[in-house]
């Protein structure tokens, strides 16, 4: 795969980089593939939106970027696969690094936001967004927690650092938990449907928080079924049973749009017809994979 | 960051908490309580008894008992053996040359000081009561070295047997069942035809319940003539200079004089095993207490486990491991053993000095005034660390099971 950037630039790699990469979930006959042989990459400035339709292994997909899951090592009917999965995180082979590394480098480079499990109800929301600056450990807990002030208070938080996490609202919530997925200045945001829990006005000011954070440089990537959510990104992948089906820059973003360096997987195949998945109730796109 | 997040879960949940640390508490408590309680009776009793009975005693017969001649002779058990009316050789039991034995026990290292004691069964008549008195005939200046039944006496003393040709000094239980007081004659019938009458110099509590109800001293020289021992000893009681290596003392002197040597171990070893069976049902006791605090700790780390599955994908995703997850949960249990098993060592020191306080008088096989509390301090770090031990092991369980999560199976919605 032929990079155009400079070489010498550590800006130039790729922040994420997926391989090859396929995920049977469940075993036996229950198998099923929710990705086949994904190849992607995500530059260090880039804002990305994921869509596709529920079931096209979109969420799936961000977390093996995240390094929250692994891929496959066989598919569905249990052969090894070839040429093996690879997820690289900065560069790093996941395939290589055992649990404890992997949670280090989930730790210190990428910032998870998630539709529902927003919160540790137990904890204050400057607690909340100490806990990953505490577990990283550069920063003394005077300071991390004085961090974690500053983060919610350009959120719009500085009244409810103290409060408990279950007395915020939904959109307090997830506001808060965008202020710690960047506790520790991640290398990427990976966000699996901000906005599919919030109300109108909510989605707004998170979407706008995110277009904000990627002017400034922040990679993010964003899975939707939001398109008018999407297209605020400036590249957009499509997925659909699986596979990448489309990837290109969306129109009248002001950011600058990297060009896709990998093949198109947009041949022939059933992502072309409307899956029976792609009719269900896209309600609560986590749920949907269980059926 | 651990410690943050555990201590916050189970403050959060204060109630839970406080349920598990009292369990913890409770058995802790308990076991302290009742091993002080169970190690005051044995060790007065061993004391007791030690120290009115003598260490060593050195006995009139061998250790081995003869066998018949002719089954010596032919010792296969298929062997047609036929003898009728067998009669044992008419002996009397007796240590040969006492006196050269008792200057060889005075040359032994360890051995403090010997008596000799002759013994027997007479009947004790006063006015219309009757009862069965094992009479000891002691010299009196050689028995107050090896016993302490000298500071046994409620009144008169050992001494005055010396003074008072015909004296007798019986246990304060003899005294009311006869009815006899100081100075009170008493009429003794041996069993081989010998009868005198003594008079009471002295009565003695030594707290051995058996001892103080059974027992009467008299001189040597005069329970000789009544049992119809003329010139016999029966017994060398020796003293040491440590009772526990008692046990060591009396094989050496088996070894010497031939005779079957006990230690007071194993005089009383009938005792002693009560005591161990006492001892192990407290443990069981005091352990199924500890079990089933345990279990609670597991109940509810497993409801804390699941409470907290969305926590658990939260904590991974933004770094934590799964041994991270794992020690959070084992961080819980420990706390909960630790904090449990320091206050059960607070209220097990308070319940040991409030038993000491309860005024009861108690006589069983030994008398008390007040509960006997002995505390020993591995009694203390026993209980403290197999209580922490055994709810560690208890949250072994909840910690794998929240370790084990997967984050991702967690957020798609399958727990």
């Amino acid at each position: 795969m032929a990079h155009i950037e400079c070489p010498l630039s550590a800006a130039a790699s790729p922040i994420l980089r997926a391989k090859n990469v396929h995920r049977v979930l469940g075993s036996g006959d229950l198998a099923n593939p929710v990705l086949r042989d994904v190849s992607v990459e995500i530059r260090r400035d880039e804002y990305v939106s994921i869509v596709g339709a529920s079931g096209s292994g979109k969420s799936t997909l961000l977390y093996l970027l995240g390094g929250l899951d692994r891929p496959s090592r066989t598919d569905a009917a249990g052969a090894p696969i070839d040429p093996p999965s690879q997820v690289f995180i900065d560069g790093q082979d996941t395939n290589l690094l055992d649990d404890a590394a992997l949670a280090r480098l989930r730790n210190e480079k990428i910032g998870f936001v998630f539709q529902f499990h927003y919160l540790l109800k137990e904890f204050t929301a400057q607690e909340n967004v100490c806990l990953p600056m505490l577990k990283l450990g550069r920063l003394p807990r005077p300071e991390a927690m004085a961090r974690a002030a500053d983060l919610l208070a350009r959120f719009g938080l500085s009244g409810k650092t103290k409060r408990r996490a279950n007395r915020l609202s939904g959109g307090e919530q997830q506001r808060v938990a965008v202020a710690r997925a960047l506790a520790n200045e991640p290398a990427v945001l990976l966000a699996d449907e901000p906005t599919g829990n919030l109300d109108r006005r909510n989605s707004d000011l998170v979407a706008d928080l995110f277009r904000e954070l990627a002017a400034n440089g922040q990679a993010i990537v964003m899975v939707t079924h939001d398109l008018s959510l999407a297209s605020r990104a400036a590249r957009m992948i499509t997925m659909d049973d699986g596979r990448i089906t489309a990837d290109h820059p969306t129109a009248g973003v002001a950011l600058p749009v990297a060009p896709a360096t990998i093949p198109h997987h947009d041949g022939p195949g059933r992502g072309e017809l409307p899956d029976d998945r792609d009719l269900r109730s896209d309600a609560h796109p986590f749920h949907s994979r269980r059926a | 960051m651990r410690w943050f997040i555990t201590i916050r879960y189970l403050l959060s949940h204060k109630r839970q908490s406080l349920v598990c640390i009292a369990g913890v508490t409770i058995s802790v408590t308990m076991f302290i309580a009742m091993t002080a309680m169970m190690n005051g009776f044995t060790d007065k009793f061993i004391i007791e008894t030690v120290e009115s009975s003598g260490h060593i005693t050195i006995k009139d017969e061998p250790r081995e008992t003869r066998t018949p001649i002719l089954e010596r002779a032919y010792p296969d058990p298929n062997a047609l053996l036929a003898l009728s009316n067998v009669k044992p050789r008419d002996t009397v039991r007796k240590i040969d040359n006492p006196t050269g034995l008792l200057l060889k026990l005075q040359h032994m290292p360890g051995i403090l000081a010997a008596a000799p004691e002759v013994f027997g069964d007479v009947i004790a008549t006063y006015g219309t009561k009757t009862i069965n008195l094992n009479i000891h005939g002691i010299e009196p200046e050689r028995q107050v070295k090896v016993t302490t039944i000298a500071n046994d006496m409620l009144e008169g003393g050992l001494q005055r047997l010396g003074t008072t040709a015909d004296g007798i000094v019986i246990g304060k239980g003899v005294a009311d069942a006869l009815g006899a007081r100081m100075d009170d004659s008493i009429i003794l019938a041996g069993a081989t035809g010998g009868r005198t009458s003594a008079r009471v110099v002295g009565i003695f509590r030594t707290g051995v319940t058996p001892v103080d109800y059974s027992r009467g001293y008299m001189l040597l020289s005069r329970s000789q003539t009544l049992l119809g021992k003329k010139n016999i000893v029966n017994e060398i009681v020796c003293r040491t200079d440590d009772y526990e290596r008692a046990r060591e003392y009396a094989t050496q002197i088996e070894g010497i004089c031939g005779y079957r040597t006990e230690s007071w171990q194993e005089s009383n070893a009938n005792f002693l095993k009560i005591f161990d069976i006492q001892t192990l049902i407290t443990y069981i006791i005091t352990g199924a207490l500890l079990v089933v605090a345990a279990f609670g700790v597991l109940n509810i780390l497993i409801m804390a486990v699941l409470e907290r599955v969305n926590d658990i994908a939260i904590l991974r995703s933004f770094g934590l491991s799964r041994w991270d997850i794992g020690v959070i949960y084992t961080l819980q249990g420990f706390v909960i053993g630790l904090v449990g098993a320091t206050v059960g060592l607070g209220l097990g020191k308070l319940a040991v000095e409030g038993l000491r306080r309860i005024p009861v008088t108690l006589e069983g096989l030994v008398r008390s005034e007040g509960l006997l509390m002995s505390e020993h301090a591995s009694q203390y770090y026993l209980a403290f660390f197999s209580a922490i031990i055994v709810v560690l092991f208890a949250s072994a369980y909840p910690a794998w099971r929240a370790a084990r999560y997967d984050p991702v199976e967690v957020i798609r919605g399958a727990h």
